[in-house]
Order: C-alpha cells, then sequence, then structure tokens
C-alpha cells in the first residue's frame, strides 16, 4: 500500500508539464542516438547530460534516463533498415529484421519491436515497482564488506564477458579504477596522483572521459572509412498481420522473462539478452530452419528481451547503487553530478525522486510507442542527413559539454586524450565497457573495502566470514574462472560491448 | 594488430609500475587503518603483473581473432582523423579567448569540407545555426555558462 503510495505521488511528480516535456525530449534525443550508427547510447547519454546540467535533479534524471531507454529502442531502426546496429543491443535485430525489410516488411519490423519493446518495457517497470523497495530495504542491511562484493561482481561479470582477451578486460577495469583514484583520497582527504594540479584535485570527472573514450573515439573510426551515401528508405505496413501476431506473442513474453531477469543481474551487459532471446526462439521454433530468412519471431523476441532489459537494468541501479552496463553507468555518473547517489539510502532521503522517476519510466515507455510507431517513418529521413554533419554536430556537443561541466577548458582536453586512447584501444579491440565502470565503481569500491578492513581491525577474514560476502566472493571467482575456459558463448564475448 | 598490443600491453606495464611507485610513496597503513596507498598500490600490482603476461603472451602468438589484421587506415582515413584531433585541439585553445559562439563557427566551417563536406551553402547555413543556435539554446535558455571572449561575441 506504501508503494501504491509513493507511485501515486511519483505519477503526480512526473505528470507536471515540465516533467513531461523533459521525458518526451529524452525520448527524442534517446531516438536520434539511436538511429545514429556510430553513437552507442553510452556516448549519446554522456554527451547529453549537458542538456540538463540546470535542470532541478529529478527532472534531470527523467530526461536522462528517457535519453537511455529511448537510445535503445532507435537502435532497431537502423538494424532494420540498414542492416547496421545502431546500438550493441540491436546487432541480432539486423538478422532477421533486416531480411524482413528486405522482403518489403520492414514496416512490420518496426512495429512489432515497438509494440514488444512497450510490452516488456512496461512489464519490466512494474517489477521494478513491485521489487524496489523490499529489495532497497534488504540492501540497507548491506555492511561494506557485501557493498564490496557486490561490486566485485558486478565488475567481473562485465570483465569477463568483454572481448575476446580476459586480461586485456581486467587490464581495462584495473586502469578504470586506478584513474579513478586521482584526486582525493575519499577516506583520509589525502590528494593523490594530483602532481599539483589544482584541477586534478577533484578528480577526472567521468563525463569528459565518457565522451572522449565512447564518443570522440567512435567519431575517429567512424571518419576511417569514407562516408557513407546518403540513404533513402522506404515504409509500409506497420502493423503485423493476423498470423504475425500469433507467432509473436510467444516471443514478446519470452522476451520479457528473459530480458527482465538478465537486467536484475549487476554486469550483464545489453547483448547478452538480446542474444539469449533470439537463441531460444530458434530451439523453440518448429522451423527453425527459417530464421535468417526474415523471421518476425528473430525481432519481437530480442526487441522485447531489450526493452525489458533496460528498465530492468535500473533495479540494481536504484536499489543498491550497481550499474549492470556501461550506460547504466553513465546514467548513475549523471546522479551523481546531480548531487544523489543511487542505493538504498536514495530510496530513504529522496523517495520522491525516486518515484517521480520510476513513474516517468511508464509515461517515457508510452511516449516511445507514440513515437515509433506513427513516426517511424520521419526517424528513418533523418538517415538521409550526410553523415559528416552527424559528426561535426557531436563533436560540437563534446565540447561544449565537456566544457560546460565546469566552465573549464581542462575538460576538453581530458575529453581529447580520452578520445585518442579511446580511439586507439578500439583499434586494437580492448573493450571499454569495463573501464568506464570501473572509473564509477572506483570511489565506492574502494571505499568499502578500507571500511570493510577497517570494521576487521586490517583482517581480511571479514570477506570469509560473513555469508553472503563469501557467496558473492566466490560467484566472482566463478565468473573469471568461466570466463577464463572460455566457457561463454563466443558470440556474446565478442560483442559485449555496449 | 600484433605489433599494436604488444606496445598497448607494455605501455600498460609502464603506467602500473609508475602508479606502483607513486602508491609507495604515500602512506599504505595508518592508526584507522588500509591508508591512502593502499588500495592503488594493490591495483598497480595486479595491473602491473597481468599486463606483463599479455606482453609475453602477443610475443608468443597472435591476437586472438585478429591473426594478420593491419591497423594503419589508408592516407586519406589519416587525413580525415589528424583533422578532427587537430580542429578539436584548437577548438580547446581558441574556447576562452575568442568565445564559443567564434570557436564554434570556425569549427564546424574547417571541419566539414575536412571530412568531405561539399555544399558551400549547406557548410555556411550549418556553421552559422551549430554556433549560434546552440549558444542560445544553451546560454539563455539553458543557462549554462559558455566563454564570451574578447570580442564579446
Amino acid at each position: 500500500m506504501e508503494t501504491l503510495n509513493f507511485l501515486l505521488d511519483g505519477f503526480a511528480a512526473a505528470a507536471t508539464p515540465a516533467n513531461l516535456a523533459f521525458a518526451l525530449i529524452g525520448c527524442i534525443f534517446g531516438t536520434l542516438v539511436g538511429v545514429l550508427p556510430g553513437l552507442g547510447p553510452s556516448a549519446g547519454t554522456a554527451i547529453l547530460i549537458p542538456l540538463t546540467f540546470k535542470l532541478d535533479p529529478t527532472g534531470a534524471i527523467i530526461m536522462l534516463s528517457a535519453i537511455y531507454y529511448g537510445a535503445m529502442y532507435g537502435g532497431t531502426i537502423t538494424s532494420v533498415l540498414l542492416n547496421v546496429p545502431g546500438e550493441a543491443a540491436s546487432v541480432i535485430t539486423c538478422i532477421e529484421g533486416h531480411e524482413m525489410a528486405k522482403q518489403g516488411r520492414g514496416g512490420t519490423a518496426l512495429g512489432i519491436a515497438a509494440i514488444g519493446s512497450f510490452i516488456g518495457g512496461m512489464f519490466a517497470v512494474c517489477a521494478l515497482v513491485v521489487v524496489a523497495t523490499p529489495l532497497a530495504a534488504l540492501a540497507l542491511e548491506f555492511g561494506p564488506p557485501e557493498f564490496f562484493a557486490l561490486m566485485l561482481v558486478g565488475l567481473c561479470l562485465v570483465t569477463g564477458l568483454a572481448g575476446r582477451s580476459l586480461i586485456a578486460g581486467i587490464l581495462m577495469t584495473v586502469a578504470g579504477l586506478l584513474i579513478a583514484m586521482i584526486g582525493i583520497d575519499p577516506v583520509r582527504g589525502a590528494p593523490r596522483f594530483a602532481f599539483g594540479v589544482p584541477e586534478l584535485y577533484d578528480g577526472v570527472d567521468f563525463i569528459p572521459v565518457a565522451m572522449g573514450l565512447f564518443g570522440i573515439g567512435e567519431i575517429m573510426l567512424t571518419a576511417e572509412k569514407p562516408f557513407r551515401e546518403v540513404i533513402k528508405t522506404k515504409l509500409s505496413h506497420l502493423f503485423p498481420s493476423r498470423e504475425e501476431w500469433r507467432n509473436s506473442v510467444g516471443a514478446i513474453a519470452r522476451g520479457t522473462g528473459i530480458g527482465f531477469f538478465l537486467g536484475l543481474i549487476p554486469g550483464v551487459g545489453s547483448i547478452i539478452p538480446t542474444f539469449m532471446s533470439y537463441i531460444v526462439e530458434k530451439r523453440i521454433s518448429k522451423t527453425p530452419e527459417k530464421f535468417g530468412t526474415g523471421v518476425i519471431e528473430g525481432v519481437a523476441g530480442p526487441e522485447t528481451a531489450n526493452n525489458a532489459y533496460a528498465n530492468a537494468a535500473m533495479v540494481p541501479l536504484l536499489t543498491l547503487g550497481i550499474p549492470s552496463s556501461p550506460t547504466i553507468a553513465v546514467l548513475m555518473g549523471a546522479f551523481i553530478v546531480n548531487g544523489l547517489t543511487p542505493g538504498p539510502f536514495l530510496f530513504q532521503e529522496r523517495p520522491d525522486l525516486v518515484w517521480a522517476v520510476i513513474a516517468s519510466f511508464f509515461i517515457g515507455n508510452l511516449m516511445l510507442l507514440i513515437l515509433n510507431l506513427p513516426l517511424v517513418g520521419l526517424w528513418a529521413k533523418i538517415l538521409e542527413v550526410p553523415y559528416q554533419y552527424i559528426c561535426v554536430g557531436t563533436l560540437l556537443f563534446c565540447i561544449l559539454g565537456a566544457y560546460s561541466i565546469k566552465q573549464s577548458v581542462f575538460d576538453v582536453w581530458v575529453m581529447l586524450l580520452f578520445g585518442i586512447i579511446g580511439y586507439l584501444l578500439r583499434k586494437l579491440d580492448f573493450p571499454l565497457a569495463p573501464a568506464i565502470l570501473g572509473l564509477i565503481l572506483g570511489p565506492p569500491l574502494e571505499k568499502s573495502l578500507r571500511t570493510a578492513l577497517e570494521m576487521s581491525a586490517g583482517s581480511y577474514s571479514i570477506f570469509f566470514t560473513r555469508p553472503l560476502t563469501l557467496v558473492l566472493i566466490i560467484l566472482s571467482v566463478v565468473i573469471l574462472v568461466v570466463s577464463a575456459l572460455k566457457l561463454a558463448p563466443q558470440e556474446i564475448r565478442q560483442t559485449s560491448e555496449d | 594488430m600484433r605489433l599494436g598490443w604488444q606496445v598497448g600491453s607494455f605501455t600498460f606495464f609502464l603506467l602500473f609500475v609508475c602508479a606502483i611507485w607513486l602508491s609507495t610513496r604515500l602512506p599504505l597503513q595508518d592508526a584507522l587503518g588500509p591508508g591512502p596507498g593502499f588500495f592503488p598500490l594493490w591495483l598497480g600490482m595486479i595491473g602491473g603483473v597481468l599486463s606483463a603476461v599479455l606482453f609475453v603472451q602477443m610475443l608468443r602468438k597472435p591476437v586472438p581473432g585478429h591473426e594478420g589484421e593491419d591497423l594503419m587506415p589508408d592516407r586519406p582515413a589519416v587525413r580525415r582523423i589528424l583533422a578532427v584531433l587537430i580542429l578539436l585541439a584548437a577548438a580547446a585553445m581558441a574556447l576562452d579567448p575568442l568565445g564559443f559562439r567564434l570557436t564554434a563557427l570556425l569549427f564546424t566551417a574547417i571541419l566539414l569540407p575536412a571530412l568531405g563536406a561539399r555544399s558551400l551553402i549547406a557548410i555556411a547555413l550549418f556553421s552559422l545555426t551549430a554556433s549560434l543556435v546552440v549558444f542560445h539554446v544553451f546560454y539563455y535558455i539553458l543557462k549554462v555558462p559558455l566563454p564570451i571572449g574578447v570580442f564579446g561575441i
């Protein structure tokens, strides 16, 4: 009953004209980010954070969340129409979606993707409402050792599934954690690795780093290839036929379940639920041989799983303060920029904000359905803009965003430096996701570790005598061992970058 | 590709060795427990060992999934990448003295042709819109302070 009251209060706050406008702007920008190939949701969310600098925290988080799940949907459009995934989670949609488009059924593929995404997203948000309060209450019982072990699980999952080399994944995580050590020590207040540079005493802000690694790095990689020709697309028949509906219902239900449950696990990137959904659909299909030729279940299932995952991934962020993927890590950074620390205490300290944001997910999902069904042709038109203009516009936004964090050119230089690093690491196929997660989780991870060791007077036994901590640490080791033995499916390992 | 990974892992190794050295200059332990140097020291050691292992691995076998792949982009690609980098650096230097509007105008007007845009009218329109509209939206509507520059524009 208390949850329902909180949710109703949340709806009242989310339904103010200003917050509705922020949700709508977020959905539009998010879909735009998703539509543009070469600009993933992590980069897009990071680049658009400056839009929210002067908003109140509730409006800012509503808008950025809408950008996030808008981007998760927008990627479908290019996957279906161009065979180019707008973001990693849409890779699998290319297989059946583009085949459908080649047969003149592109509109139907986009229609079922929008409907499936809506159903998956709505289910995940309903489940979020149910589990959020008990999970946050449970998390309040956690001490520093449990939080340390939980963050370790998240980092190990992202590291273990990222890229082809486990060692490279761990190196990137450690590098991200070390960058997070720059600045004032969070426990004792001593300066570290600042080299007398005043700007470094505040630490390296994650926004220019994320913009550089994901945004500038991606654009430099895109600039390597000759810019593609303008693409003209034609769409018709958005609504599936009765038979297509019949084939899609089960896939949507299964995609919802897969996406939701995988979204709850910290560290599982957005690519895994979509792959898993596709594999499940193919396995249980009576005609698996038809997969690859434009089967609607192969679009409905993964797209539903993608959006269910995107909304469910907010559960570990909001209740435990653990980001599940690089994009959620960027979103967590946006909370921090706005003076908020996601986690169980947020439910106690700012229930108004948390429930307004949760209520905005319902509104945002509805907005996305409205934006994506009738306006899909308009989004497709954006692909006709020559890519040079999109690149230059994005770069300009990066400069503006980095500068406006602290009105300092220093952050523009930081962004440029990490842009070069990001470009080189991408060229070498080093995974970037673990670095950004390490950068975000560095300070809380260190704080939990050191506080736990203070509690035990320096004895490491504290991590092995508390049952939950022990289970989580064993789980971390198992994840790394499984990854080292290359037991995770190869296609998931190769594309688990968000 | 293999050479790239060798250079990459060696660079990582050097960075982690630096981190270890800098961490040992900070207190590792104090009366209350682990000091500021404790966590970075552990990270440096883990990173150092793993980057050394990766370097040795790369001396003995090719990069998984990238056997024989060439990393170097062709000459036009290098020109485009350099144009992006140089103009970003120039924009960072010009931002405070010239202000956002003038910097954005020059940045877009120079970078667009460098990336292959040909229509002069489109370039001029885009540059003017990008600099003036973005400034107006951020400075006046979103109240984000942006640099004005010595010319007051």
